[in-house]
């Protein structure tokens, strides 16, 4: 009866012969849309692992790069990989043995430990995909998948540096720290749980005393290290291990003007070559694998940027560095003997 | 206070809350046809084709303080643009073509209320690179698959102009909504249908990923002339329902202003000055113009609202009682 109700209410406000609205259903990410490609979303969920942290909490996505369970996932969002744990198909978990760090493509080689009989990806003859073209990506570490297309010209993403969103007091704070007067939203600082008003006193090490060595220090570091903070507040001192981000990202969504729904990721620059789609993806799905309509892998989604931008990595530009990571894994240089 | 730390202000406006009506339950009517996967890939190849033609005719804006989109109309320089770019006729603005070249252009008119604009290019002897405006404003419905292009984040010629592809949610007087996801520096970009004709210009957006909002051809067809002629358009929130007798629209710091008060009407005799910003309507809290035109609309004459406003720094509540429509307030 109410529902009814409501919709007699609403009825002067429709114009006569307009179209209802679509139902989320039947949007371009809707359950009715994406169950035209179907056969995909089995495909890609087939490849995908999840990274999940010591309380179960998912961190990325991984991708399965060897039937013998070796993986890539980015490495920004997986700082302490063998305290997570990899999960897959139903009820798979292993624990992870991390190989290499590859910190040019942000992404990170590691095994599941005692597993094999995976589904690897395929990355050796990827397609290079044009601009417009449809595009599928697993969400929620395989669960679900989301459609969208290439949305810009394949690139060099440059390095801006690294930030932690803090604003300071450009006077010293009692000659001794240096004084937080504001932070951005979604920042490390924020996520660090630092405070306007907190002040400074140590970063990585060194005592502050001026607000421009705040910049000097951050600036020669990358986005995903972390970086001890030693502050005071309400006259108690304190540390916190903060995780640099990109500076850009920092800069533009200082008030979470951007809208991204589910965050941006830590690091959002400095890539030698990456893809633009515009699938609706979250910072914890990156690190799966991006394909086509035909089911083919073009890469590895790297970064999730804004409210608009997802990067992705071409398999081309990483793939035969990790290709033989993996190969020279398997099998090591024999010790040689007198 | 807030340090200078954009180098770019974005010109798509957030509002955070989200559109009362939009929540309420889907009305009864005919709903769009199933899809297979074969209109995936009719789309692909549609979109594919088509946007080789289109996108030279897509522009930036730099408004002085801040980034936006447009797109020309005409080969020699009509503009399409959002009244929030714009912000009033006579103004020179510059504008970046595809290839990174750069011209000047003059605001025209524009209408605040459904934030449609028209700008021109100062060299009108040149044949610019154009699309063609779709007059069939209807047709564009729910359901029906489309793609915004614009300079989300400013001009970036090395990614060059961004695509999105989806479908029209829903479909108002005034306005699409989309699925195409919109960004701060879009405003003013154009969204094509499927045979490259523009069917709207990026105005806002909604928190919602699927709640991304264009002005509709509607506004632009209307007052063609008008705008073209350097005028502003006023809009009275009238409509079917009770009449208030206020023009509003969306200010410069994004508040619900009014801007014009109608002699006589409701609004007058309570007090409501332009330069007010109004806050709620009914308890509800009002952040964009369609909002608050739908409450009121929604409303008969004779109901009471009371309006929470607030004049230079001082908020209070007023109770008005609308009243009918005068008949030369028509439109």
């Amino acid at each position: 009866m109410r529902t009814l109700l409501v919709s007699i209410l609403l009825a002067p406000l429709l114009h006569a012969g307009m179209r209802a609205p679509l139902t989320p259903a039947e949007r371009t990410n809707g359950t009715e849309t994406l169950s035209l490609v179907e056969p995909l979303g089995t495909q890609t969920a087939a490849v995908t692992a999840c990274i999940v942290n010591k309380d179960g909490k998912q961190q990325t996505t991984a991708t399965w790069v060897g039937d013998d369970g070796y993986l890539l996932t980015k490495a920004s969002d997986a700082p302490r990989l063998e305290d997570c744990r990899v999960r897959w198909a139903e009820g798979m978990e292993a624990m992870i043995r991390e190989i290499r760090r590859d910190p040019v493509h942000d992404l990170v080689l590691a095994q599941a430990v005692g597993v094999t009989g995976v589904t690897a990806v395929e990355f050796e003859s990827a397609p290079a995909p044009t601009y417009g073209q449809w595009l599928v990506a697993p969400a929620k570490g395989g669960k679900e998948f989301r459609i969208g297309v290439l949305s810009a010209q394949r690139r060099r993403i440059p390095g801006m540096g690294a930030a932690i969103g803090v604003r300071m007091d450009e006077r010293s704070a009692d000659g001794k720290g240096v004084r937080i007067i504001g932070i951005a939203e979604d920042s490390p600082a924020a996520a660090a749980g630092l405070r306007a008003n907190d002040v400074m006193l140590e970063l990585a090490g060194e005592q502050l005393s001026e607000y421009k060595r705040v910049h000097e220090i951050i600036s020669k570091r990358q986005p995903g290290e972390e970086i001890e903070v030693r502050f005071r507040r309400d006259g108690k001192e304190n540390r916190v291990q903060v995780r640099l981000a990109s500076r850009t990202k920092i800069l533009q969504n200082w008030d979470g003007e951007d809208f991204a729904n589910g965050g941006i990721s830590v690091r959002t620059d400095n890539f030698p070559q990456v893809l633009q789609h515009d699938l609706p993806l979250g910072t914890r799905d990156m690190g799966g694998p991006l394909v086509d309509l035909q089911g083919r892998a073009l890469g590895i989604n790297i970064s999730r940027v804004d409210r608009v931008t997802t990067f992705a990595l071409p398999a081309d530009v990483f793939w035969p560095t990790v290709r033989s990571w993996i190969e020279t894994d398997r099998h090591p240089p024999k010790a040689l003997r007198p | 206070m807030r340090p200078p730390i954009h180098s770019t202000l974005h010109l798509i406006i957030p509002a955070l809350v989200v559109w009362a009506a939009s929540t309420l339950a889907e009305p009864v009517a005919p709903t769009p046809a199933k899809m297979a996967l074969a209109d995936l890939l009719k789309v692909q190849a549609t979109v594919q084709m088509t946007l080789g033609k289109v996108r030279p005719a897509v522009v930036a804006i730099q408004t002085g303080d801040g980034t936006a989109s447009g797109v020309i109309i005409a080969e020699d320089g009509l503009i399409l643009t959002a009244a929030h770019v714009a912000e009033k006729p006579g103004r020179e603005l510059r504008v970046v073509l595809e290839d990174g070249k750069m011209a000047k252009a003059i605001t025209l008119g524009l209408d605040r209320t459904t934030d449609a604009a028209l700008m021109q290019l100062k060299d009108t002897e040149r044949k610019w690179p154009f699309v063609i405006v779709s007059r069939e404003v209807v047709k564009a419905e729910p359901g029906q698959w489309c793609f915004a292009l614009g300079h989300p984040g400013g001009f970036d010629n090395a990614r060059g102009v961004v695509l999105r592809v989806g479908r029209i949610v829903k479909q108002t007087a005034n306005s699409l909504q989309t699925d195409c996801v919109l960004m701060g520096g879009d405003s003013g970009g154009p969204l094509f249908n499927m045979a490259g004709e523009v069917i709207g210009i990026h105005s806002q957006i909604w928190e919602g990923r699927d709640e991304n909002m264009h002005v509709s051809m509607a506004p632009f067809l209307r007052s063609w002339e008008d705008m073209k002629s350097s005028r502003v358009i006023r809009v009275w929130g009238t409509g079917s329902g009770g009449f208030l007798g206020v023009a509003t629209g969306l200010g410069e710091t994004g508040r619900l202003e009014v801007l014009e008060v109608i002699g006589g009407s409701p609004a007058q005799q309570a007090g409501l000055k332009t330069g007010d910003v109004i806050t709620a309507l009914n308890g509800e809290v009002m952040t964009d113009q369609p909002q608050f035109t739908n409450g009121v609309r929604a409303r008969a004459a004779g109901d009471v609202i009371k309006l929470r406003v607030l004049s230079g720094s001082t908020e209070r509540e007023v109770d008005v009682k609308l009243g009918t429509k005068p008949k030369e307030e028509e439109g």
